[in-house]
């Protein structure tokens, strides 16, 4: 492990105040020895600056997803009072709500496999790729709406079902958003791009339920051993980067002006109740309630083609839940004796309710919120539950994915996108993509592996393990 | 023109070095292009930026940022920037085509610009650019 990190349990370490000056409270990150070995040193850095900022509380914290990001590491969270608090682009990132949703289909694995076309209309179906367009026009009125509303303007305009709602964080919809601190030029960029998937790692899924840990609340949540589902995976488009763009600009003159001293400059940030904090906290959740409508929009073609498909029922394919993990939300948590209202960032971590929580489905307020950890192409994806001890440990928050281990340039030169393709084929999983590069760039083997990853928060116990699903049909973008 | 892609295990890391400011900025525009959109881009359709910001990383910041809105807005992949600096002011010319997506599909969307490993460096031969765009 790095020289000044200390451990203190058995996937426990924390970063003492004193890493670097003016850490206001210490680091802590939950990780397994074989993790540790390929943790960076530059993300341990970025967990002690973010302890730097003013108003942060109890601990700088990061997921067993840790890595080096801009600002906050990925895998980062970090709560802040509203009195004293500030909060940064860097704690969310450009692709404000990038997110995970799973819905269920009533379809076994026989009734898919195999099934090229399947994959070829959903792909068809869901624009991807760079530069890609939406089919929907979306006129300027309900881009505004899109923004306030979220999937609640998506469920409305016809995309989805009302039950979709009760099973997307805050209802698919955060209410403090104002679409008045949008720029022209996002709202520009967000015209054409509502329900288009992205590239990068984003994709749509068709998987199986393969392993079912937890039946009771497998059960709760609406999941079988063998069943088809669908997993969607994108954000906020071009109108999501363009806002964080923006207000980084404006949060560089904030921090200024409000004598905020930072060791990194990627850290700008406003006090949370100034007038720049204000506005990027409204314009960021407008950002948040535009990947909703979008994961919504998506949601709705792909139910669209499995319904005509394998003539189905359109509301016989509810929704899991919809998450959210690069966002800032406020929030109330148990901190020194009391409830209070709080500022929490997460920058590739996933809110992680456990029971009794506020905003969990009244049906799962027995079980915890479910959470959504996509894995890459060729490996599984898991839903787990949130616990209570994540509301102790990490004001409910836990992993959101496997993490990089191999950089896009060596998988181009190492790995050819048609024999991966080939191979995943011969495990029985169909790939499309707009080009091989898209391939290469995110196959399984540039990921670190998401069963280590879930396997040390279920140990730890910020989220506990439900079901184990597999990708055989993969839309990437 | 002179860039390479280093190895970055999240994001695409790119450095470049060139005798002048003007030439490091269009170079590190170009790797931005090649990102995005691939190798075969042509040009035909011309836009210009210009602008201010108070040091050469947010201005370089500043440009690549705009650069992404107008390919994105305007549905526009670029051969070729020429860039004027002088002082903390910047015009740039850029010459490109409309995204065509057969030929154009071979990249990666790259999100944003931050100050994330981003640093321009000067010496006796020029100047040095190490920047990391989001994807």
């Amino acid at each position: 492990m790095i020289d000044g990190v200390k451990r203190i349990g058995l996937y426990e370490w924390e970063v003492p105040v004193g890493f670097i000056p003016h850490m206001r409270v210490p680091g802590r990150f939950f990780l397994s020895e074989s993790l540790g070995r390929i943790l960076e040193p530059g993300a341990v850095q970025q967990l002690a600056n973010v302890a730097t900022l003013p108003g942060i509380i109890r601990h700088s914290l990061a997921m067993p997803d840790i890595h080096w990001g801009y600002g906050f590491p990925i895998g980062g969270v970090a709560a802040f009072s509203l009195a004293e608090g500030v909060i940064s682009p860097g704690g969310v990132g450009f692709d404000i709500n990038c997110g995970v949703r799973l819905f269920t289909t009533p379809l076994a694995e026989k009734d898919i496999a195999g099934r090229r076309d399947l994959v070829d209309e959903l792909y068809n179906a869901v624009p991807t790729g760079v530069g890609a367009k939406s089919p929907v026009k979306v006129s300027s009125g309900s881009l505004d709406s899109m923004m306030m509303n979220g999937a609640r303007w998506a469920v409305k305009a016809g995309y989805g079902l009302p039950g979709d709602l009760e099973r997307c964080e805050d209802k698919g919809c955060m209410k403090q958003a104002d679409s008045s601190h949008v720029s022209a030029k996002a709202k520009q960029r967000g015209v054409p791009q509502g329900g288009t998937l992205g590239s990068g790692n984003h994709f749509l899924e068709m998987q199986v339920v393969r392993e079912i840990y937890d039946p009771e609340a497998a059960q709760a949540f609406g999941l079988a051993s063998g069943q088809v589902c669908c997993m969607i995976h994108c954000g906020s488009r071009g109108l999501g980067h363009q806002v964080c763009t923006d207000h980084l600009k404006t949060l560089e003159l904030a921090t200024k002006k409000y004598h905020i001293t930072l060791p990194d400059r990627q850290l700008a940030c406003a006090p949370i109740l100034s007038p720049e904090g204000k506005a990027y906290f409204g314009a960021m959740a407008a950002a948040a309630n535009y990947a909703w409508a979008n994961r919504q929009m998506i949601t709705h073609a792909a139910r669209t083609v499995l319904a005509k498909k394998f003539g189905i029922d359109y509301d016989g394919m509810p929704l899991v839940y919809d998450v959210a993990h690069n966002v800032a939300k406020r929030e109330e948590h148990q901190y020194e004796g009391k409830r209070e209202d709080v500022c929490v960032h997460r920058k590739g971590a996933t809110r992680a309710f456990g029971p009794g929580a506020s905003d969990i489905p009244a049906d799962l307020a027995r079980i915890g919120q479910p959470v959504i950890i996509p894995g890459s192409m060729g490996t599984s994806s898991y839903v787990l539950k949130g616990t209570r001890t994540a509301m102790e440990k990490t004001f409910g928050s836990t992993c959101h994915g496997a993490g990089r281990i191999m950089s896009r340039s060596q998988a181009k030169k190492q790995l050819s996108g048609k024999e991966i393709a080939a191979g995943l084929l011969r495990m029985g999983i169909i790939v499309r993509a707009p080009n091989e590069n898209a391939i290469a760039d995110e196959a399984p083997e540039v990921y670190k592996s998401s069963d280590e990853v879930v396997n040390v928060v279920h140990e730890v116990g910020i989220s506990r393990l439900v079901a184990r699903l597999s990708p055989i049909g993969v839309i990437k973008g | 023109m002179s860039f390479e892609e280093i190895s970055h295990t999240a994001d695409v890391r790119i450095q470049a070095q060139a005798p002048t400011r003007n030439e490091l900025f269009s170079d590190a525009f170009t790797a931005l292009m090649q990102v995005m959109y691939g190798p075969d881009r042509k040009g035909g359709q011309h836009r210009e930026i210009a602008l201010s910001a108070e040091d050469d990383e947010a201005l370089l910041r500043d440009f690549l940022s705009e650069v992404l809105f107008i390919s994105e807005v305007d549905g526009l992949v670029f051969v070729q920037a020429t860039v004027m600096i002088d002082g903390h002011t910047l015009v740039a010319h850029l010459d490109g085509e409309p995204f065509d997506r057969n030929r154009h599909s071979f990249g990666t969307e790259v999100k944003g610009i931050s100050y994330s490993g981003l640093a321009i460096t000067r010496d006796a031969n020029g100047y040095m650019l190490d920047i990391v765009f989001d994807v």
